[in-house]
């Protein structure tokens, strides 16, 4: 693990992508007590406030300091996003590495349910699930990880296919071994430098499909400080005071660009053959 | 007279994680019109680096540290990329190991032998074509009309050789490097080709750079062999005399290295019968309704393998000998009956699966690369039951270091992956192991020492081997029998010393004469 941070750190993507997500992960752990102002304090006064030095990203249209509820916000926005991202990754890894595995019928049949999954629009689908299972965040991300199973399915089982033809594989076949090992231990160690670079872009999207979920109300509710709530809300008053998009819709496309970062660094990393 | 090529005092790095590793080191050689030079080294002793360094292709972290590459006189090294074009590939040619990965899948052969001849030759297109007829069919090419309209992989690989090494010629170049020309053919393929190179050579009377890590070969076409080692010349001389009488301790050992049928290694007497094959069949994709049945690639083969046996397979690429190995293991669904000690073999279970044991060829595909050796020896340990702890004594068994086991196989070379391989197989202390050409993708003098390994494995263990290959003077040193495979079917099973008096098929005594000796000197070239 140290190894591949080492590695990691040796890319200029690498050292750029973990630099912002640090940035990130000290305002999930230590935002609110960074924060200079309670994030739900309303303030009349201070309504469209432009930034300055007491607002340092300026007020929102109820006067609350935009700063502050970026940095409470980044609680819940990035941990949730990471955490449906990985589900639906982990899921869809193993679906389909496992459908490369068998081949044949069962991976007929499990890439053409794939097929139809995939032909209902990624937002859709998750406004299905969460106008099922009712609006809110845990809904909202369960909803985002399903959305993510069938295209991460297809791309894991692209190499997959690959990996399946190696002799190691074969060699484990001759020795006996169960599908779950040879799927698990033997083939998905193997395809997961593709899959990693390709969860760190989904991240990035997963916190946009979050605010797309919360700007039409099935996502986080008001008054939580969600980052894409923010955005939403902020869409009303461009004109009036562009800060108060800028914040949010800043701090997603940083998130967004270091997650982008860490995924080419990783992909490097993660070549064992690369000696670097 | 001036050399053709003249290598002198070239010094090569490359620069890797800050630092520079040596790869040449003040190098000198010299190749007179006309002369094969034979370069012989090891893999990684910088053989085809050197070949790059005279193309002048190196990779960007290539460091010169010195020297001059002169080329009837001129320094290749201060020549601009302008200035080199007319010399590359028009009048230095180039043939590569690999003919699959040297021809652009997406083009027809046509096309890229036509390019060739209009841009060194500055052929129009209706001439180029009718050169391209020629050419390919002076090369020993069967209706070069239909090939030329064909993709690479529409043709076999000696096909493809075949072109790349007629259209190399075609540009009349004055000097050719051969990397390896022959290491991705069969041993028929590869001497059709070898004799169709020392032919052209003779016609055009161009000089020639041939690199190969096998010395036998080496010694068929060259006037002058020089011995490669880390870099380093270690030997230089007539081919004759650097096989008759190898100064240096490395080239001896090298000498050493070539299987020479005569000299048997194996002693003991097989015991009763282990693994009876009674019309094994394997055919590849299913019957359709209206397409013709598919031809199937191993056809009715019977044999039977006895305890402690080692059971040579012999044939050339396409011949099915690696299909055999893998329906022997279950790789692959077959048709027909098996019997382990007597006992008909239905769906291999857990019993039949610890008895036969398989070694692939290629040990970087066949050892997981996520995983430590360590862990991948423990795991037949683990599902046959066994000792955990016997990793170490089994690592000792192969030769390998006991601190082995926490490495990643990518930081082993070729030949210590096969020994884990190796290793793997034997963890399940089987009554066969497979060993499915797992000598082809080393070096020789390696070979030796895998072979010598898998001998004293057998002696200890009594383990029988059932073993694949094309090379027949390895396979005649060890086997107690040999089946000779072609086209699927079996055409021949003798014991080693009926092969050696000259009895059986006569496809197998056109396998023996294909095979490369030391002994045919004086070598192809120089006899002409």
């Amino acid at each position: 693990m140290t190894e591949i941070l080492r590695r990691l750190w040796r890319t200029l993507q690498g050292r750029l992508g973990l630099m912002l997500l640090l940035i990130i992960l000290l305002a999930c752990l230590f935002g609110p007590a960074l924060a200079p102002f309670d994030p739900e304090a309303i303030d009349f006064m201070g309504r469209y406030a432009a930034p300055s030095v007491r607002h340092w990203l300026g007020g929102d249209q109820l006067g609350r300091d935009v700063f502050s509820r970026l940095l409470w916000g980044a609680r819940t926005t990035v941990p949730l996003a990471l955490l449906a991202t990985l589900g639906g990754t982990i899921v869809g890894a193993v679906i389909g590495t496992a459908s490369a595995f068998w081949g044949g019928r069962v991976d007929e049949a499990i890439m053409r349910t794939v097929d139809a999954v995939m032909a209902i629009p990624g937002l859709l689908m998750a406004l299905l699930i969460v106008g099922t299972l009712g609006a809110g965040s845990g809904n909202a991300a369960l909803a985002v990880a399903i959305a993510f199973v069938p295209s991460m399915a297809r791309i894991t089982r692209s190499v997959a296919l690959s990996v399946r033809r190696l002799d190691y594989v074969g060699a484990a076949l001759a020795r006996g071994e169960g599908a779950g090992w040879i799927v698990l231990a033997e083939m998905l160690p193997n395809v997961i430098a593709p899959i990693v670079v390709e969860t760190t872009i989904r991240v990035a999207f997963a916190v946009m499909v979050f605010a797309t979920l919360s700007f039409l109300g099935l996502g986080a509710q008001p008054p939580a400080a969600d980052w894409g709530l923010m955005a939403a809300e902020a869409r009303r008053t461009l004109h009036q005071a562009p800060w108060t998009m800028i914040g949010p819709a800043g701090a997603i496309a940083l998130t967004a660009i270091g997650f982008n970062l860490l995924g080419d660094g990783l992909r490097d990393a993660l070549n064992p053959r690369d000696e670097r | 007279m001036t050399a053709l090529l003249a290598v002198e005092d070239y010094t090569l790095g490359y620069r890797v994680a800050g630092t520079i590793r040596p790869v040449l080191e003040a190098l000198s050689l010299q190749i007179a019109p006309g002369e094969v030079l034979g370069l012989v080294g090891e893999s990684g002793s910088g053989k085809s680096s050197l070949a790059s360094a005279i193309m002048r292709a190196l990779p960007r972290n290539a460091r010169e540290a010195g020297g001059r590459i002169a080329f009837t006189g001129q320094d290749l090294r201060g020549l601009a990329e302008p200035a080199l074009r007319p010399v590359r590939g028009r009048r230095i040619g180039m043939v590569f190991q690999d003919p699959s990965a040297a021809l652009n899948p997406t083009l027809t052969i046509g096309r890229q032998v036509r390019e060739v001849l209009h841009l060194h030759r500055g052929l129009a297109p209706a001439a180029a074509h009718r050169e391209a007829l020629d050419i390919l069919g002076h090369v020993g090419l069967h209706d070069p009309a239909a090939l030329l309209r064909r993709y690479p992989h529409q043709v076999s690989g000696g096909e493809k050789q075949r072109v790349l090494i007629a259209t190399a010629f075609a540009t009349r170049p004055e000097l050719l490097i051969l990397d390896e020309p022959t290491t991705a053919l069969d041993v028929i393929t590869g001497t059709r080709i070898l004799d169709l190179f020392a032919a052209l050579l003779h016609e055009t009377g161009a000089g020639a750079l041939y690199i190969s890590h096998d010395l036998a070969l080496v010694a068929r076409v060259s006037h002058r062999v020089a011995v490669l080692r880390a870099g380093r010349l270690v030997e230089q001389g007539p081919a004759r005399r650097i096989f008759a009488a190898p100064e240096h301790a490395y080239t001896r050992e090298l000498a050493d290295a070539v299987p020479r049928p005569e000299r048997r290694l194996t002693h003991s007497t097989p015991g009763g019968p282990l693994l009876e094959l009674d019309r094994v069949s394997v055919t590849y994709g299913a019957r359709r309704l209206f397409a013709p049945a598919p031809v199937p690639v191993v056809s009715e083969v019977s044999f039977t393998v006895r305890d402690g046996e080692i059971l040579g397979v012999v044939g050339e690429s396409g011949s099915g000998k690696s299909t055999l190995a893998r329906a022997l293991t279950g790789l692959v669904p077959h048709a027909g009956a098996l019997r382990l000690r007597g006992a008909a073999v239905g769906r291999m279970g857990r019993d039949y699966r610890r008895a036969v044991q398989i070694v692939f060829q290629h040990p970087d595909a066949s050892l997981n690369p996520r995983h430590t050796v360590g862990s991948q020896i423990a795991r037949p340990l683990k599902l046959f039951g066994g000792d955990v702890s016997d990793v170490q004594r089994l690592l000792d068994q192969v030769r390998l270091p006991a601190s082995y086991a926490s490495r990643y196989p990518h930081q082993l070379s070729g030949g210590e992956k096969q020994r884990v391989a190796i290793a793997r197989a034997f963890a399940a202390r089987p009554a066969l192991v497979i060993c499915d050409e797992i000598t082809a993708p080393l070096d020789v003098s390696v070979q030796a020492t895998v072979i010598e390994l898998l001998l004293e494995l057998h002696r200890s263990h009594g383990t029988a081997y059932l073993f694949i290959t094309h090379d027949l003077n390895l396979v005649r040193q060890i086997a107690h029998r040999i089946a000779v495979m072609q086209a699927g079917r079996l055409v021949d099973l003798q014991s080693s010393a009926a092969v050696a008096g000259g009895e059986g098929a006569a496809y197998t005594r056109a396998l023996i004469d294909a095979s490369p000796r030391l002994e045919h000197f004086p070598s192809q070239v120089a006899r002409k």
